[in-house]
């Protein structure tokens, strides 16, 4: 990644008066963490890196922004957002796009074509964590830890995320300014998480799921993290009726997320963020993995690649392979 | 207080005589989850950090069924609440915050539920000897062997264990199991001692928070909230898990005739939790919630009760999705003060 070039055409970007702000990652406050950042002038873009931590989506705030009641006279600012995206993460602008959460000139796209990120409870499983400042990077085919002067290099499998693995997309499908040039893409590993699940029988699935729904505390992290969801007014935060009781227990926990499972049908382009940020551990991206597979075997459908694409949700093909219609 | 030797050895059968009594301990899944019943014969390590979810639903359940109800009928069934509870290797900052938000449930209105539960568990500590990457408890008024709120405190010595009792269920505890402890010793006091100097020493991250309570108010505007709170995704995650939290909402469920009212953990950090009937939001964004997270922390609870409801265990910090780091904002208000 050429971070001369990132930060000069950030610089560029934020220096226009019809951008608010660019959203990218930096440094976080310790060890490997990575924090998203809020550019706003030309002296915040020296903090904007792009590396293998970089795994956030930052998409999601594109639609997280609160819109408070303006003072009387006052204009909202209409100024275009300019937003980092790996391959993954662009794919969440397009649907963004397609379903008309955002509009095309509310965004400026800055695209890092994506060698793959790291799962960082994998590297600090095998390397340990720290509160020292660490880099790690791109190393030909794999990665590069600097901790404390020492360079170690790690094979790309030890550490790759998952979603990597199974990832079709790594250069972003949209973008206004691309930094560096194309990454080669790789073959997808299969996604064996969910093709073992697939081998069990409905009871066995049924004990899966249950243990791993009754850990669920509904922090809502993975609803709020997810940059397609977004609805203004969320099932679960209504009361009135109260689609969900906020008690938890496995039938509460269970209808929230097949709930969440459902609305995210051919539309979830498989960033990964909800299962990254559960602090209970529930593996979510089988759910959202199983279910994108049904919608790409079943309807021929693959959300986030053309913006002018309908909806998959809204939209009726007489030619569907709905071979599983009896 | 009596301090007694558990030999390694005989730690299987210590935990068998206790989990005749309803006892919970630290789940191990890879990691420590959560505090789980634990079976007849299962299994105990003690060979974790800390637990992901904290102990307090023991006392402040997630979801506390208050009574339950017959549609149409002016009867309550209150529900029973006679068990007796052992927690076994609570971490002494987890402890330290059931004591803390003792006195809230304490204060204008004694909470039946909170008591009731508090008075059912006993809290057996576990002195910490490897202190995590975001531990800060000596910052704020805990250390590593810190006996407050607990009723036992276990030190790891290596071959054995140091069993301290802090109160009397401690020392019931320790009678109970009286035939499998030996005498505590000079030697056994200075490996102790010794153990824990280290442990505190590698305790590696601080706060300074002296003049935080009574700066706070004047940063009410201050710029630095709206910064340290742009990229919060507004989830449960911090206070949820942390362990001082203890904001509820009550809500009645009902299915066909059969209902129940409830209380249920909330979170400042959610959009409803301040949302008015009108539409108004009084914490309209999330500057607001954030502000109001380490202001209930930092300024609310220490005006009110004297003391600083974080008791510094880390768990915000390990567990926020997007790094906001509660050292880093105790840096940057000291800063701004
Ligand atoms: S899924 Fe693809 S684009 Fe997304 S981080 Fe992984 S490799 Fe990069
Ligand atoms: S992030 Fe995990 S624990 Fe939180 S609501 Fe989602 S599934 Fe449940
Ligand atoms: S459901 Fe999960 S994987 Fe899919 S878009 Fe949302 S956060 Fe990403
Ligand atoms: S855990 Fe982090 S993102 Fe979630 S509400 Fe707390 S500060 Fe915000
Ligand atoms: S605020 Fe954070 S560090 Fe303090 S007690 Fe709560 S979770 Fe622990």
């Amino acid at each position: 990644m050429d971070l001369e070039q990132l930060r000069k055409t950030a610089a560029e970007v934020v220096a226009r008066d019809d951008v608010k702000y660019l959203i990218g990652w930096k440094k976080g406050s310790y060890g490997y963490r990575v924090a998203p950042v809020f550019v706003e002038d030309a002296a915040g873009v020296a903090e904007l890196i792009f590396s293998p931590l970089c795994t956030a989506n930052l998409t999601t705030y594109l639609t997280l922004v609160e819109k408070t009641p303006l003072p009387r006279g006052q204009e909202a600012d209409k100024r275009k957002v300019a937003l980092m995206v790996k391959g993954c993460d662009s794919r969440a602008v397009v649907q963004l796009l397609v379903e008309k959460g955002i509009h095309r000139e509310e965004v400026i796209v800055i695209g890092c074509p994506c060698p793959g990120v790291v799962d960082q409870s994998l590297l600090v499983e095998k390397y340990g964590d720290t509160e020292e400042p660490v880099e790690v990077k791109w190393n030909g085919d794999g990665f590069m830890l600097v901790r404390g002067g020492e360079e170690i290099k790690i094979p790309r499998d030890e550490v790759l995320a998952e979603k990597c693995r199974l990832c079709r997309y790594p250069n972003p499908v949209i973008s206004d300014h691309l930094i560096g040039a194309e990454v080669e893409k790789w073959s997808p590993a299969e996604d064996s998480g969910v093709s073992e699940l697939d081998a069990k029988d409905v009871d066995g699935r049924w004990e899966y799921w249950e243990e791993q729904f009754n850990k669920c505390i509904r922090c809502y992290s993975c609803r709020n993290v997810c940059p397609l969801c977004y609805c203004q007014d969320c099932i679960l935060d209504r009361l009135n009726p109260t689609w969900i009781n906020r008690a938890v227990n496995f039938s509460e926990n269970t209808a929230f997320n097949i709930s969440r499972a459902f609305h995210l049908a051919g539309r979830c382009i498989e960033c990964g963020e909800c299962e990254r940020v559960c602090p209970a551990n529930i593996p979510l991206g089988k759910i959202n993995r199983k279910m994108a597979r049904e919608v790409r075997e079943k309807y021929g459908f693959e959300p986030g690649l053309d913006p002018e694409a309908e909806p998959f949700q809204a939209s009726f093909k007489p030619d569907d392979p709905e071979d599983f219609i009896l | 207080m009596s301090a007694m030797l558990l030999n390694k050895e005989k730690w299987p059968e210590f935990v068998k005589k206790l989990t005749g009594k309803n006892l919970w301990a630290p789940k191990l899944d890879g990691e420590a989850m959560r505090f789980a019943p634990v079976a007849e014969g299962e299994e105990v390590s003690l060979d974790y950090g800390n637990t992901r979810v904290p102990p307090k639903g023991a006392t402040f359940p997630q979801t506390e069924t208050m009574y339950r109800f017959l549609v149409g009928n002016m009867e309550i069934e209150e529900p029973k609440m006679d068990e007796e509870l052992v927690l076994l290797g609570v971490r002494p900052c987890d402890a330290r915050a059931m004591k803390i938000i003792e006195k809230l449930f304490r204060w204008d209105y004694d909470d039946p539920y909170y008591l009731k539960r508090r008075e059912l568990v006993t809290l057996v500590g576990l002195a910490c000897t490897e202190p995590g990457l975001n531990c800060f408890c000596s910052s704020v008024g805990g250390a590593p062997d810190s006996s407050e709120g607990l009723d036992l405190l276990i030190y790891d010595l290596g071959d054995r264990f140091l069993l301290e009792a802090v109160t009397v269920k401690g020392e019931t505890l320790i009678a109970e199991t009286k035939e499998l402890l030996t005498d505590s010793d000079a030697s056994a006091v200075k490996a102790k001692d010794k153990l824990m100097a280290d442990a505190g020493a590698k305790i590696r991250r601080t706060v300074d928070h002296d003049g935080i309570p009574e700066g706070l108010p004047g940063l009410w505007e201050d710029p630095l909230w709206k910064s340290v709170s742009a990229s919060c995704i507004g989830c449960g995650t911090c206070t949820y898990l942390c362990p001082t939290c203890h904001c509820f909402d009550i809500q009645d469920e009902v299915e066909g005739f059969e209902g129940r009212r409830c209380r249920m953990w909330d979170s400042c950090m959610f959009e409803e939790y301040t949302l008015h009937t009108s539409g108004h939001n009084t914490r309209p964004t999330r500057r607001e919630r954030t502000r109001n997270r380490i202001n209930h922390k930092y300024n609310y609870f220490v005006d009110k009760f004297d003391v600083i409801a974080c008791v510094g265990c880390g768990r915000c910090i390990n567990l926020c999705p997007v790094n906001i780091d509660i050292v880093e904002i105790l840096r940057r208000v000291k800063e701004a003060l």
